[in-house]
């Protein structure tokens, strides 16, 4: 007869497919080729611009004079390790930028280096952007509706209630994979959500809107409503469950308990040899 | 390439590949070479009451929460239209939330039953055990995303569908799935192992399931004749059956 995996119990195939895996692995997670361009418009620019004076974060422009090359791919790969580790650069910048934290970036050492290179070049279309126009009460309506999903995006993303939560009486509770935003606008001011809306630079959020990013007026509105739900928070409760949702789960649950009962109310409840299996124990004993 | 790339690649780009091969392979050998072995081995006829609230509460729920996944796997858009009404939303991940805590208690009962019962235990697999073992680690961390990173439904739609697509589409899109929080990150991980270990263990039986019961005519079963009347003892004996 055949030997095969199963038979033998061996581990020995699982094993090299793991193996195999593991080296497919590290060459797809390496195959990827942006360009310096293309890296700073999507990640760096949302917080940053070329010598178009402070966004979110610092101007960028002669950064690679201003500090070292190891420093700045040490410090971009992740600023929260480099201020933990006590590092002066780092410390004061967060402290200059507070409450602010640049997010890490898993970029590669040639990726910085090919940004860095494109930021030594003057960087095209890397400008400040314009001053903020005031939203309307229609629209900041409309951003509350976009919020919570009332209003569909017009590409199809989804509702920034999914994974962010506002302190606002007329928005359900949000969600809370990511940063809480009432007070989004005080910390990075109108340009820098606005940017962010724009060109994502976080993973999570980047992969939610690839292909289906907001519309200019979506992030018009978006931006009048977390200006308005900043400036008015103090005024407002929030809609927050705390163990609501835990709670009714389990009332959820007790209520099936129930249903399981009533449908197999016929069932047979001792196995069928219950008694020859009693009588065995008792003769034996 | 730092050490936590290497092993975030590996755990979200190598082990699914591998996992999802082994399942493959390992399934179609097991059912070419030992057909009859494709089940879960059952262990009504050892215990019955018991077995009943742990295994009904477990498997409905499980098949609700599954069908869930897969739909937002599958629907990724229907769902974040489903959910663009808060209330829906709302109705959604409370009834997912239920069938989960149906799934964990039922998971109990049947985890406490087959170390209390002397015959469950008999009959207990070491593989049993570690399937028991990782599937109530991955609900405990599935109730656990539920309510501490809620609206799972609506980022799943968003992010974790586009991963999975793209495994399939085999050109990994991991960067979300890197930057997500350990807990949703392990229970990724927990749904591959799970995946890995179908071809050999009790997880095989989920593919003979006896779907066709709900289709076939009920059993007839006939008698000829009355089986309380015959047994009533206030009856003499008769020679013709009643």
């Amino acid at each position: 007869m055949r030997k095969t995996v199963l038979e033998t119990g061996s581990l020995v195939a699982p094993t090299w497919l793991l193996v195999v895996g593991l080296v497919v692995s590290v060459h797809a997670s390496s195959a990827r080729a942006e360009t310096g361009a293309e890296i700073f418009k999507t990640r760096c620019a949302p917080c940053h611009t070329i010598g178009g004076g402070r966004l979110v974060g610092p101007d960028l422009k002669g950064v690679s004079e201003r500090r070292d090359e190891a420093w700045i791919i040490h410090f971009v790969q992740s600023p929260a390790t480099a201020i933990e580790a006590g590092d002066a650069t780092a410390v004061a910048l967060s402290k200059e930028f507070a409450p602010t934290v640049m997010p890490d970036q898993p970029l590669t050492k040639a990726e910085i280096v090919s940004v860095l290179d494109y930021i030594r070049s003057g960087g095209e279309g890397s400008a400040a952007p314009e001053p903020e126009p005031e939203a309307s009460p229609a629209e900041i309506a409309r951003g509350e509706a976009l919020f919570q999903g009332k209003v569909r995006l017009e590409n199809g993303g989804p509702a920034c209630n999914s994974c962010h939560d506002v302190k606002h009486a007329d928005v359900i509770g949000g969600g809370v994979l990511a940063r809480e935003l009432t007070t989004v606008f005080s910390r990075l001011g109108g340009s820098g959500v606005r940017a962010i809306l724009g060109s994502p630079p976080f993973p999570v959020m980047q992969q939610a809107y690839l292909g289906r990013p907001l519309t200019k007026d979506e992030v018009t509105s978006l931006v009048g409503f977390l200006r308005s739900a900043d400036e008015h928070h103090a005024l407002r409760q929030p809609r927050d469950y705390g163990p609501k949702l835990a709670i009714s789960g389990v009332i959820g649950a007790a209520i099936l308990f129930i249903l399981y009962a009533l449908l197999w109310r016929k069932r047979r409840k001792k196995s069928v040899n219950q008694a020859i299996y009693d009588r065995q124990i008792a003769s034996s004993n | 390439m730092n050490a936590l790339n290497a092993l975030n690649a590996f755990l979200f780009i190598g082990l699914p590949y591998a996992a999802m091969l082994i399942f493959v392979i390992g399934l179609a050998l097991r059912y070419r070479n030992r057909g009859f072995t494709i089940t879960s081995l059952s262990s009504e006829f050892l215990e019955g009451r018991a077995l009943f609230w742990g295994v009904v509460p477990f498997h409905f729920g499980l098949l609700v929460i599954l069908t869930g996944h897969f739909l937002a796997f599958l629907l990724p858009s229907a769902t974040l239209a489903w959910n663009s009404e808060p209330l829906r939303l709302i109705i959604l991940e409370v009834s997912a939330f239920t069938f989960g805590v149906s799934v964990l208690v039922g998971l109990l009962a049947l985890m406490v039953r087959r170390v209390v019962n002397p015959r469950v235990r008999a009959v207990t697999t070491p593989m049993d055990v570690v399937v028991e073992l990782l599937l109530l680690a991955q609900v405990i961390l599935g109730c656990w995303i539920a309510l501490g990173y809620r609206w799972g439904s609506s980022w799943f739609a968003a992010d974790l569908s586009p991963y999975l697509w793209s495994l399939l589409k085999l050109s990994p899109q991991t960067d979300a799935v890197y930057a997500l929080p350990w807990v949703i990150k392990l229970h990724i991980v927990g749904a591959f192992l799970l995946v890995l270990l179908v071809p050999f263990s009790r997880l095989a039986h989920i593919f003979v399931a006896p779907l066709h019961y709900f289709a076939r005519p009920y059993q007839q079963v006939i008698w000829n004749w009355d089986r309380k009347r015959i047994r009533d003892p206030s009856r003499g004996w008769r020679k013709a059956r009643p």
